[in-house]
């Protein structure tokens, strides 16, 4: 079934798998940051299911004293929020995009591998740190949705949540890396001839995935970030008494928490669309629709965040609306739901476990559907919600759907990922173990919510008619816990006496099996052209629907046996862990003293430089794009700053709305008109736009060749930048001395957070500015690296643009109404 | 109908005999009736989606699972537009049927203001237990509310710390309490009856030890318990030894730590906990976990977090001997 010419070419190559600890330490390889992604999220996995045990022990009968009130709360926070970030966003993009999505679309890895690793060791560090709140006095105690004011210094005065903010924050940092990663993989580096409407469905909802990311995740850190403010600053970002409101924080976090149930759900549906085709020999059915339903789910899953929100009393009208949009979601996924259906019909079904597992999502992930249409009803809700028919609801959806799905891409692309294929006996014991401990577990939960038992509780009193089910649940739990020991026992069974896999085993569509098991380092010795959907099925049979009767298509391209080092591979770099491990310093500073703040920080900076030179002795960072005929034509790092940008714009929309809603709410103390001073602002406005101009001068010089100048004008933009910055320092001395404090009233907090979160920007633009002249004198500025000025003027612009809104919004409007 | 609203009713609670007290499948007031036929509704729909996606999975894999082991083709299959369109025109025209029932229960549930008639409560939540104030009745009581049966009530939500949410299941869905926002519930009890309720969202470490109960009382009921709650604290000083451990128990009260906490009607004054003026005619104490026996009210008393973990209420150190005063004093406060 496989191809044989590949073997001969890959098999001398060292896997990818082996290799000393420092190798892994400096690792830019997609395929081994997804084997440690996958490594640590499978540990997390198993200790959130522990936590989730002992919540099941504690609940198995009434007034059960097995735990105690505080255990309880730190356990069921700890579980949401590792399942969710530690999880299930790991393992389905940080191991099988990772791994899979350079395969997929035949590139040699992703577009910035270092960048990668950095995501890697953010993600791990964000996830060790907030598990070392257990040994610090206790874990995070006020949910994984973190309502505030819970959540204020006031109402939960220990660590706990201290742990959950920055550790979040790391963890959105990370996500927000490696969403700009893929996001520039997908888009520039698909092989030639893999157009859009070519790329296999799993690459299609990575895509939606990371735009959702992209724009989602801005939310959740402007909603953390004044959380912090409010424990550490004392500021009253979310306390009612001082005219600010708690909604002000589910607003924001639901903003991001409902798109981010579809960062969890797609990738799943992604990967039933690969893994039914290939097991039902047949062609996905109606690609376009499957593709498009991807996206307007992805679309629509930003106008529904209020259905999580009908109990706060948004009024009827807000309810109807939200109600009717988040019923929209139903179509689109309920069409994802047909197809799958479609593509089995007809076809001749193998039965692996992989396949059991997608079909297993189908069914289960339409009882959690369904039930999210009641919730969808706003009075049903009203019913339903925070009691335990959500509990069953989401679980149907993150385990039936996310869970699932992940289960089924372990077995599918297991032999890629490690050469050896896992037990398929032990497999569908493991399938059926969880199919029925998953429901045994969690069907019972939508009685124990029609019954009325709210979640969240550690307790509850005998004769509710709640002790049966939940001792079902309970009973039904350990099914499901074994189910993952078996899992485990297969795993580690298949790494010492597994069957060595074929490249192609399962006679598989993909790019991925056109290259050996495991792939080599450089993945494919030859680029490969795509001439239709399934690329590789097309190699191998030709433009036939089925392998029946084709007989491998003589046309078949022939591969040649490249030497591997013909090719640029990215050196490895140490740098990323020592960045990752500054940003942890400054995390672990800010929870015990301020001198490891400033320690971590200049770990940070330190590695930026490092990465710099490293960037000036290697030349070219990224792996060649192999795409020329299909990319946007735009450089990758220019897209990345593109996306970053479109991510920032989120991130100012948030503080700006925040700084909007909180206007004319101030109680105490000088408010907008008193205090701005607009000649003034309206002098560093000018200079800040001036500055934009210099920049435009500074890239025309270096593009025409003129270093000099284009030394001059960037220094030139770096003064009026920090021209701009010291007329925020005296604004700001200015009023403090005026009597407005960060703490005095709303305007002053949202207005130093805002002003102050776009200083910071622009310091930042400054410094880049400065290492540019720096590296423009040291000649590493030459002409043909003018893009290197064109990045920082990008992000230079897009902070004047966000200044020219806040000028107008905040100082404007305010001084207009002053007047 | 009906015998489909008992089918669901076995299913979903579960084929138990006694209606769980906190079913939100027995409704009792017009709100919860409701929402009730809107849920039988929704679930008839997606009990057809379900039949139809599960029908439609196991007819597939009945028909093409052997097909690989025999060595058969799969079928080649084309677009089907007809096909598609179904799929998608179908369930839109299921979530039509949905919306214009949920659009118009959610109105009709939530209106603006309550009618003239309705009985105004006040009910404010705190870190763990209830405050219930009757404005125009100048009643104040704690984790038990009497409402009479058949007239409109406008339940007003206040919260004095933390987010909390008011759920009594068989009177309708909850709300959510907001510090600095007034949210509101107006319904019509239907039934008489003892409903229990408990506080919905996650407000802190007791969260689970909050807890309170609704009386739909009829008419006449309704009104003896007013009349009750407004009459002046209970003044001891009857004949017999219980008396004299009333008598003592009301001294140690007056000049007691709890004054700084509790009003008695004519005694204490402030509201930082519950008001314990009829404290004897109350069902429940301790966020409404325990039944109100002077047993239970012993080991509050001796020491309240170990009974509610978190409570505001101190450990006061008390005697043997106080307790059982001061128990006896605040039964006898009917």
């Amino acid at each position: 079934m496989a191809v044989a010419a590949r073997t001969e070419a890959t098999t001398a190559d060292p896997s990818y798998l082996g290799g000393n600890l420092w190798s892994w330490l400096t690792t830019v390889d997609h395929k081994r940051i997804a084997v440690l992604y996958g490594t640590a999220a499978l540990t997390f996995f198993v200790i959130g299911g522990i936590e989730a045990l002992l919540m099941r022990l504690q609940l198995a009968r009434p007034d059960n004293t097995f735990l105690a009130a505080s255990t309880y709360n730190e356990l069921f926070t700890m579980h949401g929020t590792t399942m969710i970030f530690l999880v299930v966003m790991p393992l389905e993009i940080g191991l099988f995009a990772n791994f899979a999505v350079p395969l997929l679309i035949g590139a040699r890895d992703v577009a910035f591998p270092r960048l990668n690793a950095l995501s890697f060791w953010l993600f791990l560090f964000g996830a060790l740190f907030l598990h070392a709140s257990f040994l610090a006095g206790g874990a995070p105690n006020a949910g994984w949705f973190g309502y505030a004011n819970l959540t204020e210094r006031y109402f939960s005065p220990g660590t706990n949540l201290d742990f959950w903010v920055l550790g979040l924050l790391i963890l959105g940092i990370s996500t927000l890396l490696t969403g700009i990663n893929f996001g520039v993989t997908i888009i520039n580096m698909r092989a030639p001839g893999m157009t859009f409407m070519r790329m296999p469905m799993f690459v299609w909802t990575i895509l939606v995935t990371v735009v959702l990311i992209l724009l989602a995740f801005p939310a959740l850190t402007v909603a953390l970030i004044l959380l912090l403010m409010d424990r550490f600053y004392g500021t009253h970002f979310y306390i009612a008494t001082v005219g600010a409101s708690p909604l002000l924080w589910q607003h924001l976090f639901w903003l991001f928490g409902h798109p981010e149930v579809y960062i969890m759900a797609l990738p799943a549906f992604g990967i039933v669309s690969e893994v039914i085709p290939v097991f039902a020999r047949k062609p996905l059915y109606g690609y376009p629709m499957m593709a498009y339903s991807t996206a307007l789910i992805g679309f629509l899953s930003y106008g529904v965040w209020g259905h999580h929100m009908f109990a706060v009393g948004m009024g009827p009208a807000a309810d109807a609306a939200f109600a009717v949009t988040s019923m929209l979601i139903a179509i689109p996924t309920g069409i994802k739901i047909f197809t799958w259906i479609a593509t089995m019909w007809g076809g001749a079904l193998c039965m692996t476990t992989a396949f059991l597992f997608s079909l297993g999502l189908i069914l289960e992930f339409t009882i959690g559907g369904l039930s999210g249409i009641m919730h969808a009803a706003v009075p049903i809700d009203l019913q339903q919600t925070d009691s335990y028919f959500v509990v069953a609801h989401l679980h149907y959806v993150l385990f039936g759907g996310s869970v699932f799905g992940i289960f089924s891409a372990l077995y599918y692309w297991w032999p890629k990922l490690t050469g050896r294929l896992l037990d398929e006996r032990l497999g569908k014991l493991h399938f059926w173990l969880t199919v029925i401990g998953f429901n045994g577990t969690f069907f019972p939960m939508h009685f124990l919510g029609a019954e009325g038992m709210p979640r969240r509780i550690y307790r509850y009193a005998p004769g509710m008619g709640w002790d049966m089910w939940n001792l079902v649940a309970t009973i039904s739990a350990f099914i499901l816990g074994l189910s993952v020991a078996v899992l485990l026992y297969n795993i580690v069974r298949t790494c010492y006496r597994g069957v060595r896999a074929a490249d192609d085993p399962w006679d598989a569509r993909t790019l991925e099996w056109w290259t050996a098991s495991p792939p080599p380092a450089y993945n494919f010795t030859r680029i490969p052209i795509v001439r239709g959907r399934d690329p590789f099925w097309i190699l191998k049979y030709g433009h036939q629907r089925s392998a029946k009767g084709a007989a491998l298509d003589p046309q078949r391209p022939v591969l040649e046996a490249a030497p591997p080092d013909a090719f640029h591979m990215p050196a490895p770099s140490i740098f990323p862990l020592v960045l990752a491990a500054g940003i942890l310093l400054t995390a672990v500073g800010a929870i015990t003293r301020l001198s490891l703040v400033g320690i971590g920080f200049s770990v940070v900076l330190l590695s930026i430089v490092g990465i710099g030179f490293e960037y000036a002795r290697f030349g070219e960072e990224e792996p060649p794009s192999a795409a020329a005929g299909l990319s946007t034509a735009l450089d990758n790092r220019k897209l990345g700053i593109w996306a970053f940008i479109g991510s920032e714009s989120i991130f100012f929309a948030s503080l700006i709305s925040t700084y909007l809603i909180y206007k004319g709410r101030n109680l105490a103390g000088p408010g907008a008109p008193e205090i701005l001073e607009v000649p003034l602002t309206s002098v560093s406005t000018f200079i800040l736009l001036m500055s934009s101009l210099l920049m435009v001068l500074a890239l025309a010089a270096n593009q025409r060749g003129d270093e000099r100048w284009a030394r001059r004008w960037l220094l030139g933009t770096a003064g009026l930048g920090s021209l701009f910055v010291l007329g925020q320092v005296y604004e700001f001395t200015h009023f403090y001395h005026k009597g407005l404090a960060l703490q005095t009233n709303l305007f002053s907090q949202t207005f130093y957070t805002l002003v102050g979160f776009h200083g910071a920007h622009v310091t930042v633009g400054v410094l880049w500015l400065l290492a540019l002249a720096i590296a423009s004198r040291a000649g590493r500025l030459r002409r043909e690296r003018s893009l290197s000025i064109e990045l920082c003027g990008l992000y230079w612009h897009f902070v004047d643009v966000v200044w020219i809104v806040i000028f107008t919004l905040v100082y404007l409007l305010e001084g207009v109404q002053g007047a | 109908m009906k015998t489909l609203r008992g089918l669901s009713f076995l299913v979903l609670a579960g084929c138990h005999g006694a209606t769980p007290p906190m079913t939100t499948m027995a409704p009792k007031s017009d709100f919860a009736e409701w929402t009730h036929t809107l849920y039988l509704q929704v679930i008839g729909w997606d009990s057809l989606i379900l039949a139809i996606v599960a029908l439609a999975t196991f007819v597939a894999l009945f028909r093409y699972s052997t097909r690989a082991r025999e060595g058969e083709a799969p079928t080649v299959s084309r677009e089907h537009l007809a096909l598609e369109v179904t799929w998608t025109v179908g369930p839109a025209l299921v979530l039509v049927a949905i919306a214009i029932p949920t659009i118009r229960t959610t109105f009709r549930s939530q209106p603006a203001e309550a009618p003239p008639e309705a009985l105004e409560v006040k009910v404010t939540a705190h870190q763990w237990w209830w405050q219930v104030q009757y404005l125009d009745l100048e009643i104040t009581t704690a984790n038990e509310i009497h409402l009479p049966a058949g007239r409109p009530v406008r339940l007003s939500l206040e919260s004095a710390d933390v987010i909390h949410s008011f759920w009594v299941p068989q009177l309708g869905g909850k709300r959510d309490i907001i510090p600095g926002h007034t949210n509101a519930i107006t319904l019509v009890p239907r039934v008489p009856g003892v409903y229990l309720g408990q506080c919905a969202e996650f407000c802190g470490l007791s969260h689970a030890n909050m807890r309170f109960r609704v009386f739909v009382d009829t008419p006449a009921q309704f009104t003896a318990w007013s009349a009750q709650q407004t009459a002046p604290a209970a003044v001891p000083g009857r004949p017999a030894e219980a008396a004299t451990l009333v008598e003592a128990g009301a001294q140690l009260y007056a000049a007691s730590p709890c004054v700084t906490c509790h009003t008695v009607n004519g005694v204490s004054t402030q509201r930082v906990g519950p008001d314990l003026t009829h404290f004897g005619s109350r069902t429940t104490l301790a966020g409404g976990t325990l039944d109100n026996t002077p047993e239970n009210l012993a080991a509050w008393l001796r020491n309240p977090p170990a009974v509610k973990p978190g409570a505001q209420m101190p450990d006061l150190g008390l005697t043997a001997p106080q307790i059982a005063q001061l128990a006896a004093y605040l039964e006898s406060l009917k």
